[in-house]
């Protein structure tokens, strides 16, 4: 099944990647009507990758948050920050017991 | 312990054998563990590259579309956004690593000419293309960074899975095992001290009769001797 890359962010963010042709996006100009919106592309079949900006997760409700890093499908890309998710290192911690994410 | 252990021969032998095949099995998943740590740190090393190939990515497209948006306005790179008509799409195939199902993400119609876009050739400037341009190329890094990083969640969630195992056969099933073990083999030890005792015992008041009899024999005997004369 062919599938698409969503985005999800303020105007300025989405502008680009519709100039590369992304048809999925939602404009978020609150930080409230983030969660809603990443909750509908979680929801959404069709979408695969799903691109935020780093500093909008931090926006969203702790649920939503948890959701979307932990999701395989569609898989979450962010954009500036630190990048890799918190859950994620969090995770290798546990399961390694070393924190490999450390070394840069 | 578990309660319902009966002390018999035939449970000891169950108990060793599920012991053996725990064993057996706890070697092969320390084993798996270790592949998959190993195939981890392979792919974790790939995703720091990609990760900062897509910073820089991220932040050339951000100069292109800044560039376009100062020199030709915020509505026209709007408006050509807006005209896209061809849509990057992927599909999905997947791959086993050791097991773990891991994507493969191919992508179509995310590189395009400037013909395929869609907006008027003459009503945007160079900057607005560069900047399409820019973007189209973070598109096709995001794909990447996408599939490394699913592969990524689907090895750790493997590797906890598999430790978790790991884990409780080592530190539950197996010590669990061995007690039971320990105590069925205690058991049937004193019951067969106890059968010996037993047997002892038989013995001894088995020879206390005879001897009783013997003695009573020789006394009747020693009766019979005198009436002779």
């Amino acid at each position: 099944m062919s599938q698409e890359v969503a985005v999800v962010g303020s105007p300025d963010f989405t502008t680009g990647f519709r100039l590369a042709g992304v048809r999925k996006f939602a404009n978020v100009t609150e930080d409230e009507q983030l969660d809603a919106a990443v909750r509908e592309m979680l929801d959404d079949e069709e979408v695969g990758i799903l691109v935020m900006h780093d500093d909008d997760l931090d926006a969203l409700s702790r649920t939503t948050r948890s959701d979307v890093e932990t999701s395989v499908e569609p898989v979450l890309v962010t954009l500036g920050g630190e990048g890799g998710s918190d859950a994620l290192r969090e995770q290798i911690k546990r399961a390694i017991g070393i924190d490999l994410m450390d070394e840069d | 312990m578990a309660d319902d252990v009966k002390p018999t021969r035939k449970e000891l032998m169950q108990i060793e054998e599920r012991i053996e095949l725990s064993e057996r099995g706890h070697d092969t998943l320390e084993q798996k563990r270790d592949g998959l740590i190993m195939e981890f740190m392979d792919i974790l090393d790939e995703a720091k590259d990609v990760r900062s190939d897509l910073d820089d990515k991220y932040e050339e497209a951000q100069r292109a579309i800044n560039m376009a948006r100062a020199l030709d306005g915020d509505v026209a790179v709007r408006g050509a956004a807006a005209a896209l008509k061809e849509h990057p799409e992927i599909t999905t195939e997947s791959k086993s690593v050791m097991g773990v199902y891991i994507p493969q993400i191919d992508s179509t119609k995310v590189r395009k000419n400037l013909d395929q876009r869609g907006y008027g050739v003459l009503g945007t400037s160079a900057r607005i293309d560069e900047a399409a341009d820019a973007y189209e190329e973070l598109v096709d890094q995001i794909i990447l960074a996408a599939e490394v990083e699913t592969a990524m969640k689907k090895m750790i969630e493997e590797i906890e899975t598999t430790n978790r195992r790991v884990n409780a056969l080592e530190f539950k099933l197996l010590p669990e095992l061995r007690e039971n073990k320990e105590y069925i083999e205690q058991k049937l030890e004193e019951q067969e001290r106890e059968e010996i005792f037993r047997m002892k015992k038989v013995k001894d008041k088995k020879e206390a009769e005879e001897d009783a009899e013997a003695a009573a024999k020789e006394e009747e005997d020693e009766e019979v001797v005198p009436a002779d004369d």
